[in-house]
């Protein structure tokens, strides 16, 4: 169900709470946040949990470290409260361990909500909706879309010149010099390759009479509708829920000031 | 046909085209006329300015390129320049050469959907027209897949939809099957001629390999080097009359007209001039030339004059991918001075056992020995020197601005004294007909010698082995007879060769062992000639039989009392 919201509502939906969590800094809005994103992702996603946990896990293992790094240096603002234990000469406060744990569920809530769109969003789609819209023009749409297809094909061009050089002799680069001259020995390969090819798809599409014109109709006809802003009011209001939960429960803290 | 009494569709005067205002144009004073529902056929030399003459056809040169020309093309009477920005692209469209670089959706559906997009077709007829067209092409199945997962073949029949649902008038291929293998491009080939008897558009094809075009052809225009018209006819007044002016431009003249030429000694009676394989085998049989093509097998080695010995092998060689295998229990062995060629279908692993081969890739299981020696125990370095691996596409094998300094690469990381550098590379120079492009950028070069430095550049030992992967793919006729010469030449010193190819003729004509990697497992190892009589075994690697046995077999067909096996023969002359 989730792949079948608007790509450019669903961006939004997204990409608006996780601006605001930015300013929360305790830790139960955005734990309230990640549960919400997660459940939302699996029950109405149709994402395999192996795939999601895949992509997950090094969030985990970054947002863990970001919350023991500031719990280890808090600024002034979060260096109150009791000692609840010591490392060496480290001292970690009260008031430091919450906005450690705070920032690590923010970091989790943004990966949450980034793989949330990531994994049920089509490229292709997202490209379409952006043009249908936001007005992107055409020109670009299609450039990027077919900029796209390249990627592999990149990959698997550099792949080849290693092998290449390695058959003439050319050992591992030592030393920045004999990078940058490595690096050079590829790239002049690789670009030229990918200008020409450039220039063969942009002939391509012009001779399907593609001109870049905005009046075009569509073959997937993306539209917003009650869904869509059902949808991201839900994001929305899940917001200000779980700000106005923090509050009740005396948690709630932005941007440096307890309420 | 009574096409003439017909105005023109497209109709050049004049036309002259060219990329630099200073420098002399590339296509000069053209004048001719394609006319509705004609099929025509163009040739010339690689770089006579075949493609861009493609391309001025459906009036996207010279603006594409800030070209200029001269002279005008004209659509059913109307200049091409008073067309409005992408209206005389729904009347001519291209389909192009390289199946990698015609597509800017992911999957299949997209594309063609793209076409009509751009056509402002209502959104409700879209779906419709998407599966008619993917019938009419045989792509039903794969309407939802990535473009990027589908064989060259079929990557070339999306453009090929994509481009009908324009329902153009003029359809212009350009060496839409230079990048396929021999099964495919006769594939494609069938699959155009069904779609023209139905949907009457006119043809203009670019091509060098005509044989299999030939009978379709209503007329035939070949261009110079110097980009005038040379000829312009009836296929049979082009091929059996001009044979020698083609020749001497450079071009290929159809198998099928050599057979006939050879045996006539250029002397065709204007009433029975074959131009399909069919009208070549009734030719011969009714002209009494009953015997059969024999192999012109050429053996540049002469046995007995060199001493034979194994200097490749590899036992029971297997390599995985991640979870896919590969390779399974492979055996191979490569004696000096010996040429073997491994075929079989894309995706069969052939590539994969020659990297390994190679010894860029490790294998998982099994032994591979060099010159007797296990390949664990060679020093990288040293073993780069005994054997020489040449890439499909040879840029990908240059590292250094100049072709001197690219051969001299492999000699300056050895040690090599500065005198002896200079001796070598002047005479592999010479050899490589590369002298004159000495301190040219390697980028720069022609195709041709493009191939040629980059064997060049595995030479300055002569090494033990050289594998090849697929050389002679998208390659011209004169490139490929040439690279041949240089084989043979590294041959008689005693230089062990493999090929990884589609190309049967090339197998036929030139291989004295033939592998077939099917399913990652070697299917069949043996003799060229033994290998033609296993129709089960060319079905299913998808091969084609080289020219000299179809047209063997055809005859046979004809007298199948004269042989006793002709009867079973009969299925593997489809392919």
């Amino acid at each position: 169900m989730l792949t079948s919201i608007n790509p450019t509502m669903k961006a939004l939906a997204v990409l608006i709470p996780a601006l605001l969590l930015a300013f929360t800094f305790d830790p139960l809005t955005p734990f309230i946040y990640l549960v919400f994103t997660v459940a939302v992702t699996f029950l109405f996603g149709k994402v395999a949990f192996k795939r999601w946990i895949a992509m997950f896990s090094p969030f985990l293992l970054l947002a863990g470290s970001f919350a023991w790094m500031t719990m280890l240096h808090p600024s002034d603002t979060f260096s109150g409260g009791d000692v609840l234990f010591a490392i060496w000469s480290f001292q970690v406060t009260s008031d430091s361990f919450w906005a450690g744990i705070s920032l690590g569920l923010r970091s989790l809530s943004f990966a949450a909500l980034s793989l949330l769109f990531i994994l049920t969003t089509d490229s292709t789609k997202f490209m379409l909706s952006l043009m249908q819209q936001c007005k992107l023009p055409p020109k670009l749409t299609f450039g990027i879309l077919a900029g796209y297809r390249f990627l592999p094909t990149f990959r698997y061009e550099l792949q080849v010149l290693r092998q290449a050089h390695r058959i003439r002799g050319v050992g591992r680069a030592r030393g920045v010099k004999e990078r940058l001259h490595q690096f050079r020995r590829y790239a002049i390969p690789l670009f030229a390759n990918a200008i020409r090819k450039a220039e063969r798809v942009a002939l391509a599409m012009e001779s399907k009479g593609f001109t870049g014109e905005t009046d075009r109709t569509h073959y997937h006809e993306m539209t917003i509708d009650k869904r869509d802003w059902v949808f991201v009011s839900l994001f929305f209001v899940m917001f200000f829920v779980s700000v106005l939960l923090s509050y009740q429960l005396g948690f709630l803290n932005i941007f440096g000031n307890h309420f | 046909m009574s096409i003439k009494h017909h105005k023109p569709l497209l109709s050049l005067e004049n036309f002259s085209f060219g990329y630099d205002s200073d420098k002399e144009p590339l296509l000069k004073n053209l004048t001719f006329s394609i006319h509705p529902q004609e099929t025509i056929l163009c040739i010339g030399p690689s770089g006579s300015g075949k493609s861009s003459l493609s391309l001025c056809l459906n009036g996207l040169y010279p603006e594409a390129v800030e070209g200029w020309a001269k002279g005008e093309i004209m659509y059913n009477g109307t200049p091409l320049s008073h067309f409005k920005k992408g209206e005389i692209n729904k009347e001519i469209g291209v389909v192009f050469q390289d199946p990698e670089s015609q597509f800017c959706m992911v999957t299949v559906e997209n594309e063609l959907a793209f076409t009509l997009e751009n056509m402002k077709t209502p959104r409700e007829e879209m779906t419709g027209k998407i599966d008619d067209m993917l019938s009419a092409v045989g792509l039903t199945e794969e309407k939802h897949r990535a473009i990027h997962e589908l064989s060259g073949g079929n990557k070339q029949k999306v453009a090929l939809a994509s481009v009908l649902l324009l329902n153009p008038t003029l359809l212009i291929l350009d060496e839409p099957t230079a990048n396929l293998d021999p099964v495919s491009r006769l594939e494609f080939i069938e699959l155009i001629y069904s779609l023209k008897q139905e949907r009457g558009f006119a043809l203009f094809i670019i091509d060098h390999q005509l044989d299999d075009w030939l009978p379709l052809m209503d007329r035939v225009i070949a261009i110079n080097r110097r980009g005038n018209i040379l000829l312009e006819g009836k296929p049979e007044d082009v091929f059996y009359n001009e044979a020698e002016k083609l020749k001497e431009e450079g071009i290929h003249i159809p198998r099928i007209v050599e057979t006939v030429l050879d045996r006539q000694e250029g002397k065709v009676p204007e009433t029975y001039r074959p131009l399909s394989e069919a009208d070549l085998g009734s030719w011969m049989n009714v002209t009494g030339q009953m015997t059969s093509l024999i192999s012109e097998k050429i053996q540049p080695f002469d046995s007995g004059a060199n001493e034979v010995s194994e200097v490749l092998s590899i036992r029971n060689i297997s390599f995985s991918r991640g979870k896919q295998s590969i390779l399974k229990g492979i055996d191979l062995s490569l004696q000096s001075g010996e040429l073997i060629a491994i075929v079989g279908k894309n995706g069969a692993g052939k590539s994969t056992l020659l990297q390994v081969m190679s010894g860029i890739l490790a294998p998982k299981t099994g032994s591979r020995l060099l010159l007797n020696k296990q390949y664990e125990a060679w020093s990288e370095h040293e073993m780069r020197k005994v054997m020489g691996y040449v890439f499909q596409n040879p840029e990908h094998q240059f590292i250094t601005d100049t072709v001197y300094e690219e051969i001299a690469f492999g000699m300056k990381i050895n040690g090599v004294n500065q005198d002896k550098i200079e001796q070598n590379v002047n005479q592999l120079l010479k050899r490589f007909r590369l002298t004159s492009h000495k301190w040219s950028n390697p980028f720069a070069l022609s195709g041709g010698q493009k191939r040629r430095l980059s064997v060049a550049t595995m030479l300055e030992d002569t090494p033990s082995v050289l594998l090849f992967d697929e050389p002679t793919f998208g390659q011209d006729a004169q490139t490929t007879e040439e690279l041949m010469q240089m084989i043979q030449t590294l041959q008689r010193q005693g230089t062990a060769i493999v090929f990884v190819t589609h190309d049967m003729d090339l197998v036929d004509t030139y291989c004295e062992k033939v592998y077939v990697v099917y399913g990652g497992e070697v299917s069949f190892s043996g003799k060229p000639d033994e290998l033609w009589e296993r129709p089960e075994i060319l079905h299913h690697a998808k091969l084609r039989l080289p020219f000299r046995v179809r047209i063997n077999r055809l005859l046979e067909n004809l007298h199948p009392n004269e042989k006793k096996q002709g009867g079973v023969r009969a299925h593997a002359n489809i392919h």
